[in-house]
């Protein structure tokens, strides 16, 4: 064919075509419109709102301004479960995850390692499975029978049988949301290791450092973009985090695993509050958008 | 070759003189990151070494040991009262949100790629910020919004939840498959006499496979493993996916069954698992190769 005639061909097609460029595209966007912005925007709007489920106020929802903005700030139910948050995506996404996925990417970098494959394919195991049966596998770990594997556990080192969902629940599901994360930590780890040069830390070796050096100074500050990159996706899905908790926990015992997701799931559903509910969704999501800018700031990203 | 490369922080001391001198260090180092491997892998693995010994053990408990092998879990699994119904509702719902979910992705991939309009950019780059929400942010609005249009309760209302919840990353790896095809593919298709749609037909859809598989997997997986959505949108039992099931089965009794709990929880993730087998040739295969060079 020639390339004039191709040419011709496509000028005339494109303008002749640009009519179905709602057809195509249409569908998408309204499905996206309707089901995904709508509910966010909607969410700001019912924040400012009175709006219960049920009973009197049910039926006719008055806008209350900043009302409930200010009930929120002052209720130790509401700061209490956001400093709940913090404690959870602290230690198990910022300290957890991050440290066991980076020995993990650091282990699957030696040459010499026999048995790697078997090894990276057993770690992503807790990250593929559905959300409900890592929490259902963990409820029997930790489950208060006796001969759950945990109290097994502890009989091996001659301790008596506990029931750490009971007596430690916000370190149990630290720990469980520690598991369930360290092969995402890992697999990004990885393609950021693969950027450092293996001369660069060979030579450092010969002139003496020693391993914690080689890591501290040469491949942190070469990885530096990728780590900030994980750390502010790890801070997103660990705020969202809901089944994994409320599966084992429902919020309890008393309020001691009520995370701000939860929080916000029982205000709105559990009491009703559906204006309140959504006023809490905005403050989570102002606190995560400033955490966001912080992170992308300190990485020196571009984003 | 080297001793070792980076050590991880925390762990023992590299040798600081020659390597030479310190043969058994290197030994020590190398035995302690063999047991710190061991000692992870032991630690995401030992919980599901619960779930199929269970599964399969006449009196199954919380317990890892060797079970007294039996099927009876399952058989009463697929017999007992409503169990089968979640299976089924959790297909229903799976299989359909997917499909509308690939329906619309290949259509406004194709757009997103074969066409240059004002706002496309924006467009690309928005959706892909909606996924940084938290769904539980935006959880209590989308329930009152379904109850407003009358699709709260119903499969249809999750579906099409669903399949828009999954579509910027399905729109995303789909534009960057058919940003991949040869453009002159398709010309050559409308000097054949195809219209716009028959060459998408024709010429963008068999070649679009191994996106098509990617995005069904990871649709299919969120769909299948959604836990909120199901948990607040869903009041009937009769409708109830497998992981809301799970969760009533395990919260509404004081004695844990957990021997039928772990055989379902094989069961619930049996699909995923056949989904990849089937679809990972699809994956690996790239079936651009010969297309323009022939």
């Amino acid at each position: 064919m020639s390339t004039a005639k191709a040419l011709a061909a496509r000028t005339a097609r494109r303008r002749r075509d640009r009519a179905a460029l709602p057809l195509l595209l249409g569908p998408s966007v309204l499905l996206i419109a309707v089901f995904v912005v709508a509910p966010a925007a909607y969410g700001v709007y019912l924040g400012l709102t009175d709006t219960q489920l049920t009973g009197f106020a049910a039926r006719d929802p008055q806008f209350v301004g900043l009302e409930n903005f200010r009930n929120l700030l002052g209720s130790e139910d509401f700061l209490g479960s956001l400093g709940r948050t913090a404690e959870f995506v602290f230690w198990s996404a910022i300290i957890g995850q991050t440290v066991l996925g980076m020995l993990a990417a650091l282990l699957l970098r030696h040459k010499w390692l026999r048995g790697k494959g078997l090894f990276g394919a057993l770690m992503l195991l807790p990250m593929v499975v559905p959300e409900v049966v890592a929490s259902l596998t963990w409820a029997s770990v930790l489950s208060s029978e006796s001969d759950s594997t945990f109290n097994r556990l502890l009989g091996v080192f001659g301790s008596g049988a506990a029931a750490p969902l009971q007596e430690y629940p916000m370190a149990s599901v630290i720990l469980i949301n520690v598991w369930r994360g360290i092969a995402f930590a890992m697999i990004m780890f990885q393609a950021a290791l693969e950027d450092v040069p293996d001369e660069l830390i060979e030579a450092s070796r010969m002139d003496g450092a020693s391993a914690l050096q080689i890591f501290r100074h040469i491949t942190l500050p070469l990885i530096r973009g990728p780590v900030f990159l994980y750390l502010l996706l790890t801070t997103i899905t660990t705020v969202g985090v809901f089944g994994l908790v409320y599966f084992l926990t429902q919020g309890g015992p008393g309020q001691d695993t009520e995370i701000a997701s939860i929080q916000i799931f029982q205000s709105a559903f559990k009491y009703s509050q559906i204006g309140l509910g959504s006023a809490a969704s905005v403050i989570l999501l102002i606190l995560l958008t400033i955490l966001g800018m912080t992170y992308a700031r300190l990485a020196k990203v571009e984003v | 070759m080297a001793a070792t490369t980076t050590v991880e922080p925390g762990g023992a001391p590299a040798p600081a003189g020659p390597r030479r001198r310190t043969p058994l260090w290197a030994v020590v180092q190398r035995a302690l990151q063999y047991v710190l491997m061991v000692l992870l892998a032991l630690f995401c693995v030992v919980p599901f070494a619960w779930v199929v010994l269970t599964a399969v053990d006449a009196d199954g408990g919380p317990t890892v040991g060797l079970p007294a092998f039996t099927l009876d879990n399952f058989a009463r699994f697929f017999t007992d009262g409503a169990t089968p119904r979640l299976f089924l509702n959790s297909v229903i719902v799976s299989f359909a949100a997917t499909a509308l979910n690939l329906a619309c992705g290949v259509l406004g991939a194709y757009a997103l790629s074969r066409y240059r309009f004002r706002g496309r950019r924006t467009f690309m780059f928005a959706i892909l910020l909606i996924r940084v929400i938290p769904p539980p942010a935006t959880i209590v609005a989308l329930y009152l919004l379904m109850v407003k249009i009358e699709l709260d309760d119903s499969y249809l209302g999750l579906i099409l939840v669903e399949a828009s919840a999954a579509l910027p990353i399905t729109l995303w790896l789909l534009k960057g498959t058919i940003d991949a095809i040869p453009f002159e593919l398709e010309e050559a298709a409308w000097l054949d006499g195809s219209s716009r749609f028959g060459a998408i037909r024709r010429v963008i859809l068999p070649l679009v496979g191994p996106g098509l598989g990617a995005a069904a997997m990871l649709t299919f997986m969120a769909v299948w493993g959604d836990f909120l959505t199901p948990l607040v949108l869903l009041q009937s039992p009769d409708l109830y996916p497998l992981s809301i099931g799970l969760f009533r089965s395990f919260t509404a009794f004081n004695q844990v069954d957990w021997g039928v709990l772990a055989a379902s929880a094989v069961v619930y993730m049996a699909p995923p698992a056949v989904l990849y087998l089937f679809l990972r040739r699809n994956l690996m295969r790239s079936s651009l190769g010969g297309a323009v060079k022939a």
